[in-house]
Protein backbone atom coordinates (compact mmCIF):
# COMPACT_ATOMS: atom_id res chain seq x y z
CA UNK A 1 0.00 0.00 0.00
CA UNK A 2 1.14 3.13 -0.89
CA UNK A 3 2.15 6.54 0.74
CA UNK A 4 -0.86 7.82 -0.08
CA UNK A 5 -2.93 5.33 1.49
CA UNK A 6 -1.67 6.41 4.61
CA UNK A 7 -2.27 9.60 4.45
CA UNK A 8 -5.88 9.13 3.22
CA UNK A 9 -7.08 6.53 5.87
CA UNK A 10 -4.90 8.54 8.43
CA UNK A 11 -7.43 11.35 7.38
CA UNK A 12 -10.63 9.22 7.52
CA UNK A 13 -10.00 7.67 10.52
CA UNK A 14 -8.87 10.79 12.02
CA UNK A 15 -12.52 12.24 11.24
CA UNK A 16 -14.48 9.16 12.19
CA UNK A 17 -13.07 9.39 15.22
CA UNK A 18 -12.90 13.18 16.58
CA UNK A 19 -16.83 13.61 15.17
CA UNK A 20 -17.40 11.25 17.55
CA UNK A 21 -15.82 13.83 20.69
CA UNK A 22 -18.98 15.69 22.07
CA UNK A 23 -15.89 18.18 23.02
CA UNK A 24 -14.69 18.68 19.50
CA UNK A 25 -18.69 18.87 18.16
CA UNK A 26 -18.81 22.23 20.52
CA UNK A 27 -15.77 23.54 19.22
CA UNK A 28 -17.15 22.71 15.90
CA UNK A 29 -20.85 24.54 16.27
CA UNK A 30 -21.21 26.25 19.60
CA UNK A 31 -17.36 27.72 19.36
CA UNK A 32 -18.25 29.72 16.25
CA UNK A 33 -21.42 30.94 17.40
CA UNK A 34 -19.36 32.15 20.58
CA UNK A 35 -16.75 34.35 18.77
CA UNK A 36 -19.14 35.54 15.99
CA UNK A 37 -20.87 37.58 19.27
CA UNK A 38 -18.09 38.64 20.85
CA UNK A 39 -16.87 39.90 17.46
CA UNK A 40 -20.09 40.97 16.33
CA UNK A 41 -20.83 42.88 19.46
CA UNK A 42 -17.11 44.37 19.44
CA UNK A 43 -17.55 45.92 15.89
CA UNK A 44 -21.33 47.07 16.38
CA UNK A 45 -20.90 50.50 14.83
CA UNK A 46 -18.56 49.72 12.13
CA UNK A 47 -18.62 50.05 8.58
CA UNK A 48 -19.69 47.07 6.06
CA UNK A 49 -15.97 46.21 4.91
CA UNK A 50 -15.18 46.09 8.65
CA UNK A 51 -17.92 44.07 9.38
CA UNK A 52 -16.73 41.33 6.68
CA UNK A 53 -13.17 42.36 7.66
CA UNK A 54 -13.32 41.66 11.25
CA UNK A 55 -16.64 40.53 12.50
CA UNK A 56 -17.33 37.48 9.73
CA UNK A 57 -13.41 36.61 8.50
CA UNK A 58 -12.46 36.93 12.51
CA UNK A 59 -14.74 34.59 13.94
CA UNK A 60 -13.88 32.40 10.84
CA UNK A 61 -10.34 32.16 11.26
CA UNK A 62 -10.15 31.81 14.98
CA UNK A 63 -12.87 28.89 14.77
CA UNK A 64 -10.47 27.72 11.70
CA UNK A 65 -7.50 27.69 13.86
CA UNK A 66 -9.38 26.37 16.47
CA UNK A 67 -10.11 23.13 15.00
CA UNK A 68 -6.86 23.05 13.19
CA UNK A 69 -4.27 23.29 15.20
CA UNK A 70 -5.72 22.95 18.91
CA UNK A 71 -7.48 19.81 17.52
CA UNK A 72 -4.05 18.41 16.23
CA UNK A 73 -2.28 19.59 19.22
CA UNK A 74 -5.09 17.76 21.41
CA UNK A 75 -4.98 14.49 19.34
CA UNK A 76 -0.99 13.97 19.96
CA UNK A 77 -2.06 14.58 24.06
CA UNK A 78 -4.68 11.73 23.43
CA UNK A 79 -2.56 9.57 21.41
CA UNK A 80 -0.34 9.79 24.01
CA UNK A 81 -2.88 8.66 26.86
CA UNK A 82 -3.99 6.21 25.00
CA UNK A 83 -0.63 5.06 24.18
CA UNK A 84 -0.96 4.64 20.25
CA UNK A 85 1.40 7.54 19.88
CA UNK A 86 4.15 5.27 20.08
CA UNK A 87 2.67 2.70 18.39
CA UNK A 88 2.15 4.63 15.34
CA UNK A 89 5.18 5.96 15.91
CA UNK A 90 7.33 2.60 15.73
CA UNK A 91 5.48 1.79 12.19
CA UNK A 92 6.81 1.32 9.20
CA UNK A 93 4.57 4.18 8.07
CA UNK A 94 6.25 7.60 8.02
CA UNK A 95 5.20 9.47 11.10
CA UNK A 96 5.16 12.56 8.68
CA UNK A 97 2.33 10.95 6.70
CA UNK A 98 -0.01 9.72 9.44
CA UNK A 99 0.69 13.08 11.40
CA UNK A 100 -0.02 14.89 7.77
CA UNK A 101 -3.27 12.98 7.42
CA UNK A 102 -4.54 13.88 10.96
CA UNK A 103 -4.08 17.38 10.34
CA UNK A 104 -6.30 16.95 6.79
CA UNK A 105 -9.05 15.00 8.82
CA UNK A 106 -9.02 18.27 11.16
CA UNK A 107 -8.94 20.87 8.31
CA UNK A 108 -11.81 19.79 6.36
CA UNK A 109 -14.00 19.68 9.62
CA UNK A 110 -12.65 23.09 10.81
CA UNK A 111 -13.79 23.97 6.98
CA UNK A 112 -16.96 23.19 8.35
CA UNK A 113 -16.78 25.90 11.53
CA UNK A 114 -15.67 28.59 9.23
CA UNK A 115 -18.23 27.95 7.17
CA UNK A 116 -21.08 27.97 9.87
CA UNK A 117 -19.23 31.40 11.81
CA UNK A 118 -19.85 32.94 8.39
CA UNK A 119 -23.54 31.97 8.81
CA UNK A 120 -23.47 32.93 12.16
CA UNK A 121 -22.64 36.07 11.44
CA UNK A 122 -25.00 37.04 8.52
CA UNK A 123 -27.95 35.37 10.32
CA UNK A 124 -27.11 37.74 13.66
CA UNK A 125 -26.23 40.79 12.48
CA UNK A 126 -27.77 41.05 8.54
CA UNK A 127 -24.62 43.12 7.60
CA UNK A 128 -24.39 42.89 3.89
CA UNK A 129 -21.76 41.33 2.69
CA UNK A 130 -19.27 43.53 0.58
CA UNK A 131 -16.08 41.59 -0.72
CA UNK A 132 -13.55 43.66 -3.28
CA UNK A 133 -11.85 41.00 -4.83
CA UNK A 134 -13.90 37.78 -4.66
CA UNK A 135 -11.00 35.56 -6.35
CA UNK A 136 -8.00 37.35 -4.07
CA UNK A 137 -10.54 35.97 -1.30
CA UNK A 138 -10.85 32.84 -2.00
CA UNK A 139 -6.70 32.61 -2.89
CA UNK A 140 -5.77 34.06 0.55
CA UNK A 141 -8.26 31.90 2.29
CA UNK A 142 -6.34 28.69 0.40
CA UNK A 143 -2.95 30.56 1.77
CA UNK A 144 -4.29 30.66 5.32
CA UNK A 145 -5.16 27.11 4.96
CA UNK A 146 -2.02 25.99 4.12
CA UNK A 147 -0.10 28.43 6.34
CA UNK A 148 -2.97 27.23 9.65
CA UNK A 149 -1.49 23.65 8.23
CA UNK A 150 2.28 24.31 8.09
CA UNK A 151 1.67 25.81 12.02
CA UNK A 152 -0.42 22.75 13.18
CA UNK A 153 2.58 20.13 11.70
CA UNK A 154 5.42 22.82 13.79
CA UNK A 155 2.95 22.45 16.88
CA UNK A 156 2.46 18.82 16.73
CA UNK A 157 6.15 17.67 16.69
CA UNK A 158 6.98 19.88 19.63
CA UNK A 159 4.18 18.16 21.61
CA UNK A 160 5.46 14.68 20.70
CA UNK A 161 8.78 15.46 22.09
CA UNK A 162 7.10 17.07 25.62
CA UNK A 163 4.94 15.09 27.66
CA UNK A 164 3.46 18.83 29.17
CA UNK A 165 1.04 19.03 26.18
CA UNK A 166 -1.78 20.72 27.90
CA UNK A 167 0.19 24.12 28.82
CA UNK A 168 1.07 24.72 25.28
CA UNK A 169 -2.39 23.98 24.76
CA UNK A 170 -3.92 27.17 26.93
CA UNK A 171 -0.92 29.56 24.51
CA UNK A 172 -2.72 28.27 21.14
CA UNK A 173 -5.92 29.50 21.73
CA UNK A 174 -6.38 33.23 22.25
CA UNK A 175 -2.89 34.37 22.67
CA UNK A 176 -2.42 33.08 19.29
CA UNK A 177 -5.42 34.41 18.07
CA UNK A 178 -5.01 37.96 19.05
CA UNK A 179 -0.77 37.53 18.67
CA UNK A 180 -2.21 37.30 14.74
CA UNK A 181 -4.53 39.51 14.71
CA UNK A 182 -7.46 37.65 13.95
CA UNK A 183 -9.93 39.79 16.20
CA UNK A 184 -8.32 43.18 15.52
CA UNK A 185 -4.99 44.42 13.50
CA UNK A 186 -2.13 43.76 14.98
CA UNK A 187 -1.09 47.75 14.90
CA UNK A 188 -3.35 48.17 18.34
CA UNK A 189 -1.02 45.47 19.40
CA UNK A 190 2.04 46.99 21.63
CA UNK A 191 5.29 47.76 19.37
CA UNK A 192 6.92 44.72 20.72
CA UNK A 193 4.97 42.06 20.07
CA UNK A 194 3.84 43.51 16.73
CA UNK A 195 7.34 42.38 15.84
CA UNK A 196 6.71 38.60 17.42
CA UNK A 197 3.31 38.73 15.19
CA UNK A 198 5.50 39.16 12.05
CA UNK A 199 6.89 35.81 12.73
CA UNK A 200 4.24 33.57 12.16
CA UNK A 201 2.75 32.96 8.93
CA UNK A 202 -1.13 33.41 9.69
CA UNK A 203 -0.92 37.39 10.63
CA UNK A 204 0.47 37.35 6.98
CA UNK A 205 -2.07 35.27 6.06
CA UNK A 206 -5.27 37.31 7.99
CA UNK A 207 -3.84 40.59 6.42
CA UNK A 208 -4.37 39.15 2.46
CA UNK A 209 -7.71 38.35 3.76
CA UNK A 210 -8.63 41.74 5.09
CA UNK A 211 -6.81 43.22 2.02
CA UNK A 212 -9.09 41.71 -0.60
CA UNK A 213 -12.09 42.43 1.60
CA UNK A 214 -11.44 46.20 1.69
CA UNK A 215 -8.50 46.44 -0.43
CA UNK A 216 -7.48 49.53 1.32
CA UNK A 217 -6.17 48.50 4.63
CA UNK A 218 -2.64 47.24 3.31
CA UNK A 219 -1.48 46.26 0.12
CA UNK A 220 -0.86 43.03 -1.42
CA UNK A 221 2.49 42.38 -2.23
CA UNK A 222 4.02 43.99 1.63
CA UNK A 223 1.79 40.97 2.81
CA UNK A 224 2.12 38.28 -0.02
CA UNK A 225 5.66 37.91 0.34
CA UNK A 226 5.93 38.23 4.42
CA UNK A 227 3.70 35.45 4.36
CA UNK A 228 5.85 33.08 1.42
CA UNK A 229 8.68 33.54 3.49
CA UNK A 230 7.49 33.04 6.66
CA UNK A 231 5.72 29.71 5.27
CA UNK A 232 8.27 29.00 4.04
CA UNK A 233 10.94 29.26 6.94
CA UNK A 234 7.99 27.64 9.08
CA UNK A 235 8.36 24.72 6.59
CA UNK A 236 11.76 24.47 6.35
CA UNK A 237 11.63 24.30 10.22
CA UNK A 238 9.35 21.16 11.06
CA UNK A 239 11.11 19.39 8.22
CA UNK A 240 14.25 20.73 10.67
CA UNK A 241 12.59 19.43 14.20
CA UNK A 242 11.16 16.29 13.03
CA UNK A 243 14.58 15.02 12.30
CA UNK A 244 15.37 15.98 15.63
CA UNK A 245 12.16 14.39 17.42
CA UNK A 246 12.96 11.16 15.32
CA UNK A 247 15.88 10.57 17.52
CA UNK A 248 14.90 12.30 20.47
CA UNK A 249 11.68 11.42 21.32
CA UNK A 250 13.24 7.83 21.49
CA UNK A 251 15.87 9.13 23.73
CA UNK A 252 13.76 10.74 26.23
CA UNK A 253 11.45 8.30 26.26
CA UNK A 254 8.30 10.89 25.94
CA UNK A 255 6.14 9.05 23.52
CA UNK A 256 3.91 7.71 26.24
CA UNK A 257 3.16 7.85 29.48
CA UNK A 258 4.36 4.96 31.09
CA UNK B 1 22.62 -14.90 13.39
CA UNK B 2 21.10 -14.18 16.19
CA UNK B 3 17.70 -12.95 15.79
CA UNK B 4 17.65 -10.88 18.71
CA UNK B 5 21.51 -9.91 19.81
CA UNK B 6 21.30 -7.50 23.33
CA UNK B 7 25.11 -6.53 24.17
CA UNK B 8 26.27 -4.83 27.52
CA UNK B 9 22.74 -2.78 27.02
CA UNK B 10 21.93 0.24 29.25
CA UNK B 11 18.91 2.14 29.73
CA UNK B 12 18.83 5.22 31.89
CA UNK B 13 15.77 7.67 32.51
CA UNK B 14 16.44 11.05 33.45
CA UNK B 15 13.18 12.23 35.23
CA UNK B 16 12.57 15.83 36.43
CA UNK B 17 14.24 17.55 33.00
CA UNK B 18 12.44 21.11 32.13
CA UNK B 19 13.40 24.23 31.82
CA UNK B 20 11.94 25.12 35.36
CA UNK B 21 12.38 21.91 37.11
CA UNK B 22 16.49 21.90 37.57
CA UNK B 23 17.03 18.82 39.88
CA UNK B 24 17.37 15.43 37.51
CA UNK B 25 17.30 12.04 38.55
CA UNK B 26 18.61 9.23 36.93
CA UNK B 27 16.78 6.21 37.18
CA UNK B 28 19.43 3.58 36.07
CA UNK B 29 15.87 0.99 34.70
CA UNK B 30 18.60 -1.44 32.93
CA UNK B 31 21.96 -1.88 33.63
CA UNK B 32 24.27 -3.88 31.09
CA UNK B 33 22.14 -7.07 30.25
CA UNK B 34 23.00 -9.32 27.56
CA UNK B 35 21.19 -12.25 25.78
CA UNK B 36 20.63 -13.75 22.25
CA UNK B 37 17.87 -15.04 20.72
CA UNK B 38 18.17 -17.43 17.87
CA UNK B 39 15.51 -17.69 15.12
CA UNK B 40 12.12 -20.04 15.95
CA UNK B 41 13.01 -19.87 19.79
CA UNK B 42 9.88 -18.67 22.23
CA UNK B 43 11.99 -16.54 24.93
CA UNK B 44 10.88 -15.47 28.06
CA UNK B 45 11.73 -12.19 30.00
CA UNK B 46 10.61 -12.65 33.79
CA UNK B 47 11.06 -10.07 36.44
CA UNK B 48 9.59 -8.35 39.48
CA UNK B 49 7.72 -5.10 38.72
CA UNK B 50 10.50 -2.43 37.63
CA UNK B 51 13.01 -5.27 36.48
CA UNK B 52 13.21 -3.08 33.24
CA UNK B 53 11.60 -5.82 31.39
CA UNK B 54 8.76 -3.12 29.21
CA UNK B 55 12.07 -0.86 28.54
CA UNK B 56 14.28 -3.67 27.17
CA UNK B 57 11.46 -4.42 25.03
CA UNK B 58 10.70 -0.75 24.11
CA UNK B 59 14.14 -0.87 23.01
CA UNK B 60 14.19 -3.77 20.94
CA UNK B 61 11.09 -2.98 18.92
CA UNK B 62 12.40 0.70 18.14
CA UNK B 63 10.56 2.94 20.37
CA UNK B 64 13.15 3.58 22.63
CA UNK B 65 16.66 4.63 22.35
CA UNK B 66 19.20 2.57 24.57
CA UNK B 67 21.97 4.71 26.70
CA UNK B 68 24.43 2.55 25.88
CA UNK B 69 25.37 -1.00 24.34
CA UNK B 70 24.14 -3.06 21.65
CA UNK B 71 21.04 -4.05 20.50
CA UNK B 72 20.34 -5.78 17.80
CA UNK B 73 17.31 -7.29 15.97
CA UNK B 74 17.44 -9.15 12.74
CA UNK B 75 20.81 -8.03 12.57
CA UNK B 76 20.21 -3.98 12.37
CA UNK B 77 20.73 -1.41 15.16
CA UNK B 78 17.17 -0.69 16.65
CA UNK B 79 18.32 2.54 17.40
CA UNK B 80 19.19 4.68 13.87
CA UNK B 81 18.51 1.32 11.24
CA UNK B 82 14.50 1.32 12.55
CA UNK B 83 13.55 1.10 8.77
CA UNK B 84 14.91 -1.89 8.23
CA UNK B 85 13.38 -3.51 11.33
CA UNK B 86 10.02 -2.39 11.72
CA UNK B 87 7.90 -4.22 8.89
CA UNK B 88 9.63 -7.74 9.77
CA UNK B 89 8.58 -7.15 13.92
CA UNK B 90 5.59 -6.20 15.98
CA UNK B 91 4.44 -6.14 19.47
CA UNK B 92 1.76 -7.06 21.76
CA UNK B 93 1.27 -5.08 24.78
CA UNK B 94 -0.63 -6.00 27.84
CA UNK B 95 -3.13 -3.86 29.32
CA UNK B 96 -6.65 -1.82 27.75
CA UNK B 97 -4.54 0.65 25.81
CA UNK B 98 -3.26 0.78 22.29
CA UNK B 99 -6.13 1.27 20.34
CA UNK B 100 -8.53 3.92 18.91
CA UNK B 101 -11.02 2.63 21.34
CA UNK B 102 -13.95 5.02 19.44
CA UNK B 103 -12.93 2.88 16.66
CA UNK B 104 -14.33 -0.65 16.12
CA UNK B 105 -12.58 -3.39 16.05
CA UNK B 106 -12.52 -4.38 12.59
CA UNK B 107 -11.34 -0.20 12.07
CA UNK B 108 -8.83 -0.52 14.24
CA UNK B 109 -7.30 -3.72 12.26
CA UNK B 110 -7.78 -1.92 9.03
CA UNK B 111 -5.70 1.04 9.64
CA UNK B 112 -2.62 -0.54 11.86
CA UNK B 113 -2.46 -3.04 8.49
CA UNK B 114 -2.47 0.30 6.27
CA UNK B 115 0.28 1.32 8.34
CA UNK B 116 2.31 -1.33 8.30
CA UNK B 117 1.56 -1.08 4.24
CA UNK B 118 -0.56 -3.94 3.30
CA UNK B 119 -1.83 -4.18 0.45
CA UNK B 120 -6.20 -3.66 0.41
CA UNK B 121 -7.20 -7.17 -0.84
CA UNK B 122 -4.44 -8.66 1.81
CA UNK B 123 -5.72 -6.51 4.45
CA UNK B 124 -9.19 -7.30 4.12
CA UNK B 125 -8.26 -11.23 4.43
CA UNK B 126 -5.48 -10.99 6.95
CA UNK B 127 -8.22 -8.70 8.74
CA UNK B 128 -10.79 -10.74 8.93
CA UNK B 129 -8.49 -14.11 9.53
CA UNK B 130 -7.43 -12.38 13.22
CA UNK B 131 -10.55 -11.72 13.92
CA UNK B 132 -12.04 -15.47 13.39
CA UNK B 133 -8.90 -16.36 15.11
CA UNK B 134 -9.18 -13.86 18.26
CA UNK B 135 -12.84 -14.88 18.39
CA UNK B 136 -13.83 -11.60 17.32
CA UNK B 137 -15.63 -11.45 14.31
CA UNK B 138 -19.25 -11.17 15.97
CA UNK B 139 -18.12 -8.25 17.38
CA UNK B 140 -16.15 -6.74 14.97
CA UNK B 141 -18.04 -3.59 14.35
CA UNK B 142 -18.54 -2.71 17.79
CA UNK B 143 -16.26 0.21 19.09
CA UNK B 144 -13.84 -0.89 21.27
CA UNK B 145 -14.50 1.03 23.94
CA UNK B 146 -17.81 -1.40 24.54
CA UNK B 147 -15.17 -3.90 24.92
CA UNK B 148 -13.80 -6.00 28.28
CA UNK B 149 -10.93 -5.89 29.38
CA UNK B 150 -10.07 -9.47 27.68
CA UNK B 151 -12.10 -8.58 24.37
CA UNK B 152 -9.55 -5.52 24.20
CA UNK B 153 -6.45 -7.44 24.70
CA UNK B 154 -7.92 -10.10 21.81
CA UNK B 155 -7.80 -6.39 19.56
CA UNK B 156 -4.24 -6.24 20.54
CA UNK B 157 -3.23 -9.68 19.85
CA UNK B 158 -5.01 -9.41 16.27
CA UNK B 159 -2.71 -6.12 16.06
CA UNK B 160 0.76 -7.76 16.99
CA UNK B 161 0.02 -10.17 14.63
CA UNK B 162 -1.22 -7.98 11.16
CA UNK B 163 1.79 -7.82 9.48
CA UNK B 164 2.80 -11.69 9.62
CA UNK B 165 5.91 -10.79 11.96
CA UNK B 166 9.20 -12.61 11.58
CA UNK B 167 9.67 -11.78 15.80
CA UNK B 168 6.76 -11.27 17.76
CA UNK B 169 7.54 -9.19 21.07
CA UNK B 170 4.88 -9.44 23.80
CA UNK B 171 4.86 -7.71 27.12
CA UNK B 172 2.23 -9.56 29.75
CA UNK B 173 0.18 -10.56 26.50
CA UNK B 174 -2.34 -12.50 28.89
CA UNK B 175 -2.87 -9.93 31.56
CA UNK B 176 -6.49 -9.81 32.04
CA UNK B 177 -7.62 -12.85 29.87
CA UNK B 178 -9.48 -15.93 31.45
CA UNK B 179 -8.21 -19.15 31.70
CA UNK B 180 -9.99 -19.89 28.51
CA UNK B 181 -8.95 -16.82 26.51
CA UNK B 182 -4.74 -17.30 28.02
CA UNK B 183 -5.35 -20.90 27.03
CA UNK B 184 -6.01 -19.98 23.57
CA UNK B 185 -3.10 -17.11 23.53
CA UNK B 186 -0.71 -19.82 24.31
CA UNK B 187 -2.46 -21.72 21.69
CA UNK B 188 -2.02 -18.93 19.26
CA UNK B 189 1.47 -18.34 19.86
CA UNK B 190 2.61 -21.87 19.89
CA UNK B 191 0.59 -21.81 16.14
CA UNK B 192 2.63 -18.84 15.03
CA UNK B 193 5.96 -20.00 16.39
CA UNK B 194 5.76 -23.30 14.56
CA UNK B 195 5.17 -21.22 11.83
CA UNK B 196 8.50 -19.39 12.30
CA UNK B 197 7.91 -17.10 13.97
CA UNK B 198 10.60 -15.72 17.00
CA UNK B 199 8.52 -14.81 20.37
CA UNK B 200 10.36 -13.01 23.40
CA UNK B 201 7.94 -12.51 26.35
CA UNK B 202 7.09 -11.48 29.41
CA UNK B 203 4.79 -12.81 32.19
CA UNK B 204 4.40 -12.87 35.92
CA UNK B 205 2.85 -16.65 35.26
CA UNK B 206 5.48 -18.77 36.04
CA UNK B 207 3.01 -21.54 34.56
CA UNK B 208 2.82 -19.94 31.23
CA UNK B 209 6.62 -18.87 31.21
CA UNK B 210 7.29 -23.11 31.82
CA UNK B 211 4.86 -24.23 29.22
CA UNK B 212 5.97 -21.90 26.84
CA UNK B 213 9.12 -21.12 26.82
CA UNK B 214 12.32 -22.50 25.36
CA UNK B 215 14.73 -20.70 27.14
CA UNK B 216 14.10 -17.87 29.94
CA UNK B 217 16.10 -14.65 31.30
CA UNK B 218 15.38 -13.30 34.69
CA UNK B 219 16.38 -10.20 35.05
CA UNK B 220 16.25 -8.44 38.55
CA UNK B 221 16.71 -4.36 39.08
CA UNK B 222 18.33 -4.20 35.54
CA UNK B 223 20.56 -6.84 35.83
CA UNK B 224 20.65 -10.53 34.78
CA UNK B 225 20.18 -12.98 37.09
CA UNK B 226 19.91 -16.35 35.37
CA UNK B 227 19.40 -17.28 31.38
CA UNK B 228 18.47 -21.00 30.97
CA UNK B 229 16.34 -23.64 29.92
CA UNK B 230 13.41 -23.63 32.23
CA UNK B 231 14.21 -27.02 33.31
CA UNK B 232 17.85 -25.81 34.68
CA UNK B 233 16.16 -23.44 36.23
CA UNK B 234 13.94 -25.84 38.09
CA UNK B 235 17.36 -27.62 38.70
CA UNK B 236 19.24 -25.01 40.30
CA UNK B 237 16.59 -25.76 43.34
CA UNK B 238 16.82 -29.11 43.49
CA UNK B 239 20.36 -30.81 45.23
CA UNK B 240 19.77 -28.88 48.24
CA UNK B 241 16.70 -27.67 48.67
CA UNK B 242 14.42 -30.67 47.69
CA UNK B 243 13.74 -33.88 48.51
CA UNK B 244 14.85 -36.14 45.68
CA UNK B 245 11.11 -37.31 45.94
CA UNK B 246 9.11 -34.39 45.29
CA UNK B 247 11.59 -33.81 42.65
CA UNK B 248 9.18 -33.57 40.12
CA UNK B 249 7.13 -31.35 41.26
CA UNK B 250 9.52 -28.10 41.85
CA UNK B 251 7.85 -25.91 39.77
CA UNK B 252 9.14 -22.97 38.00
CA UNK B 253 7.81 -20.28 40.44
CA UNK B 254 9.86 -21.84 43.42
CA UNK B 255 13.01 -21.93 41.45
CA UNK B 256 11.98 -18.04 40.49
CA UNK B 257 11.49 -16.89 44.09
CA UNK B 258 13.96 -18.31 45.51
CA UNK B 259 16.11 -16.86 42.57
CA UNK B 260 15.10 -13.44 42.86
CA UNK B 261 14.92 -13.67 46.52
CA UNK B 262 18.75 -13.68 46.27
CA UNK B 263 19.28 -17.25 46.67
CA UNK B 264 20.88 -17.27 50.06
CA UNK B 265 18.41 -19.17 51.66
CA UNK B 266 18.68 -22.02 49.09
N1 LIG C 1 9.32 6.77 31.15
C1 LIG C 1 9.97 6.52 32.28
N2 LIG C 1 10.53 7.52 32.99
C2 LIG C 1 11.20 7.27 34.12
N3 LIG C 1 11.38 6.05 34.66
C3 LIG C 1 10.84 5.00 34.02
C4 LIG C 1 10.11 5.18 32.80
N4 LIG C 1 9.68 3.96 32.38
C5 LIG C 1 10.14 3.08 33.30
N5 LIG C 1 10.83 3.69 34.28
C6 LIG C 1 11.49 3.04 35.44
O1 LIG C 1 12.37 2.05 34.96
C7 LIG C 1 12.32 0.89 35.79
C8 LIG C 1 11.97 -0.32 34.95
O2 LIG C 1 10.63 -0.20 34.49
P1 LIG C 1 9.95 -1.24 33.49
O3 LIG C 1 8.64 -0.68 33.10
O4 LIG C 1 10.90 -1.58 32.43
O5 LIG C 1 9.74 -2.51 34.44
P2 LIG C 1 9.00 -3.89 34.18
O6 LIG C 1 10.01 -4.95 34.41
O7 LIG C 1 8.32 -3.86 32.88
O8 LIG C 1 7.93 -3.91 35.37
P3 LIG C 1 6.42 -4.49 35.39
O9 LIG C 1 6.51 -5.93 35.68
O10 LIG C 1 5.82 -3.75 36.56
O11 LIG C 1 5.78 -4.15 34.11
C9 LIG C 1 11.35 1.21 36.90
O12 LIG C 1 12.08 1.64 38.00
C10 LIG C 1 10.52 2.33 36.35
O13 LIG C 1 10.07 3.17 37.36
MG1 LIG D 1 6.33 -3.93 32.29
Amino acid sequence: MKSSSVLLTSMLVQMKQTFSRNMFKFTLFVGPFLTTIILGEMYRHSTADNFVAYVVLGSGLWSLWNCIAFSSAGDIHRERYSNTLSIIFSAPADFRLILLGKIFGNTVLSMGSFFLSIFYATLLYRHPIIVNNWPLLIAALALAIVAFIIMSIFIAYLLTLSRKTTIYMNCLEIPFALICGFVFPIENLPQGVQYFSWIFPPTWAVRLLRYSVTETAYGFWENFIPLVITMAVFAVLAAWLYRIIFRQSKILGTLDMA
Amino acid sequence: MSVIEVKDLVRDYVIGEGLFNKKKKVVHAVKGISFSVEKGEIFGLLGQNGAGKTTTIKMLITMLAPTSGICKVLGYDTFGQEKMIRNRINFVFGGEYGLYRRLSARDNLKYFANLYKMPRKERDERVEELLALVGLTDRADTRVETFSKGMTQRVQIARGLINSPEVLFMDEPTIGLDPLGAEMLRETILEVNSKGTTVLLTTHNMYEADELCGRIAIIKEGELLALDTPAAIKGRLTPRKAKPAVQEEITLEDAYIQLVKGGDDA
